[in-house]
């Protein structure tokens, strides 16, 4: 299931903190589509730390597209290139 | 479509110790500053070549504004550029002693007018100085691909460079060390490059990345953020030949003085730029920093317009025209654009590091990290603001009427950097509290 997370209009860090407590209630299977302005560049340390994988691409209705799935999800990760092919 | 999976590894960003170290001796120089104006009072305003003003100036530039720009620049690199300083951790212990008891030196010695004072205050300067931009240019020079933000960052290095050089030129020739026919075109030229080369230039580069960012602007347009940089470099690198020049009598002043307008007038698109940026900002909220950067960009504006008075006859024997100016280009312009940037990097770079360590250790639900408004509260920032604004109204009317406004500007400055520090100082113990609730859960694992 894909969470869809909109953050263009946050100032920093609030990009990054509600992306770190929307990883939190990903269920198996789930996926985080983040909209954002900026590539976050700040955020993919901590996200490697937590056992998380992530594909950025420029594009989308603000310039960036974020997914965010728990790397030993495989559900999570088959789904990703399916809809967004890299 | 473009994949990115590039990222800012962990080793790469200083420990928190290293910009703030800097941070906090700021103002501690401004209240010396303060401290300054409140001793020597209407003495410091009658001219802008008294040795207490140009200690105050020092203070102010190298004391205020160094520490912040130094500071900050090794914070930056790695986060907006992938490029750590090298060394960040010995170089920063270094840069900040020599810098800190140069600054100390050169101000004794205005004041007091002892020789060795300034052979010390020139050699920690220089030694200083020289340690900051070579590891500064080995993190610049490693950036492939570089954009408007490094390009600016380069050529504000090239004209700090520039400024030191000239600086400890000029440096050696008033207190004696050596004799200079011109000393003072030489001393106007390392003003010049300090103010719209190293200060100015700096500022235009990382407001290109931080205004977006932190004040949810558009982009700059990148007709102005691809030229305005090298177009500013190369008008000073025009203007220093033009200015001996007419030191040694080969010019007549207004050549010079003329060609100066056009980095004015740079500056000033930059600023209409970043007010018409704000104007469109998305999120319409009420921001401490936009505020403090709303005033330099106002003053920038202010500052051609009193140029431009300052060039008509009637203006000529009015000394008061050049203190002012110099009080707005460092105090409401430079001073404003640095301090309201510190309400944005202190608390975020608390709050990263802290929101890092965390992750690290897993201790999500069992350690609360502040945000950052719990690491910076508004009300404390915005009580700073008006005593910042308060201090420059002060400022404005000393140049005119010295006594009693020097004395009150004075008092405002002791002020407005006594709430900066206490706020800036607040938020390290807040940040060294949850620290040491991180390493309490650590240790309990």
């Amino acid at each position: 299931m894909e969470h869809k997370l909109d953050v263009s209009g946050l100032e920093p860090p609030e990009p990054m903190e509600q992306i770190l407590q929307a990883i939190e209630s990903l269920n198996s299977g789930d996926y985080l589509y983040v909209i954002h302005r900026r590539e976050p560049r700040m955020i993919y340390p901590m996200l490697e730390n937590m056992g998380i994988a992530w594909i950025t691409q420029p594009g989308g209705p603000e310039g960036y597209e974020i997914f965010i799935w728990r790397k030993d999800d495989h559900i999570a990760n088959a789904k990703i290139p399916t809809r967004h092919p890299q | 479509m473009q994949v990115s999976r590039s990222s800012l590894s962990l080793e790469q960003a200083p420990p928190i110790s290293v910009p703030f170290r800097f941070f906090i001796t700021a103002p501690i120089f401004g209240l010396l500053a303060a401290l300054l104006l409140l001793v020597y009072g209407p003495d410091i305003l009658i001219s802008r070549w008294a040795p207490a003003t140009l200690a105050l100036t020092h203070l102010i530039t190298l004391g205020f504004l160094g520490m912040i720009m130094c500071g900050a620049m090794m914070q930056m690199l790695p986060v907006l550029a992938g490029s750590p300083v090298p060394r960040v951790k010995p170089v920063a212990t270094a840069v900040h002693g020599l810098l800190t008891i140069g600054t100390l030196a050169l101000v004794a010695g205005f004041l007091s007018g002892i020789t060795g004072l300034f052979h010390l205050a020139l050699s920690t300067l220089g030694l200083g100085f020289l340690i900051f931009i070579v590891a500064i240019s080995v993190a610049l020079i490693r950036i492939r691909t570089p954009n408007a933000t490094i390009h600016g960052m380069r050529l504000a290095i090239a004209s700090l460079a520039t400024t030191v050089v000239l600086g400890l030129t000029v440096g050696a020739g008033f207190s004696g060390m050596t004799s200079l026919s011109q000393l003072i075109p030489l001393t106007d030229i390392h003003l010049g490059w300090g103010i719209l080369g190293w200060i100015g230039i700096l500022v235009i580069g990382v407001a290109y990345q931080v205004v977006p960012m932190f004040q949810l602007t558009p982009e700059y347009p990148q007709r102005l953020t691809g030229p305005l940089s090298w177009v500013l470099f190369a008008t000073l690198v025009i203007w220093a030949p033009l200015y001996l020049a007419w030191g040694s009598g080969q010019l007549p002043k207004w050549v010079p003085d003329t060609w100066i307008l056009l980095p004015t007038i740079g500056y000033t698109l930059f600023a209409g730029t970043t007010l018409w940026l704000q104007h469109k900002r998305r999120r319409r909220v009420s921001d401490i920093t936009l505020l403090f950067w709303r005033t330099g960009m106002i003053l920038i504006a202010a500052c051609l317009l009193l140029w431009l008075t300052s060039l008509t006859p009637a203006a000529k024997n009015q000394p008061a025209i050049p203190l002012l100016l110099g009080i707005w280009l460092l105090f409401g312009i430079a001073t404003s654009v640095t301090n309201g940037m510190l309400y944005k990097i202190v608390p975020f770079l608390a709050w990263f590091h802290l929101q890092n360590r965390q992750v690290a250790l897993m201790s999500m639900g069992k350690v609360k990290v502040p945000n950052m408004k719990e690491l910076m509260p508004d009300r404390l920032a915005q009580r700073q603001l008006y005593a910042h604004l308060a201090t420059l109204l002060l400022l404005t009317l000393a140049p005119f009427w010295p006594n009693p406004f020097s004395y009150l500007a004075g008092l405002g400055l002791g002020v407005s950097c006594t709430l900066l520090l206490l706020n800036i100082l607040q938020a390290t113990h807040r940040y060294q509290q949850v620290n040491h609730e991180l390493s309490d859960f650590e240790s309990s694992r």
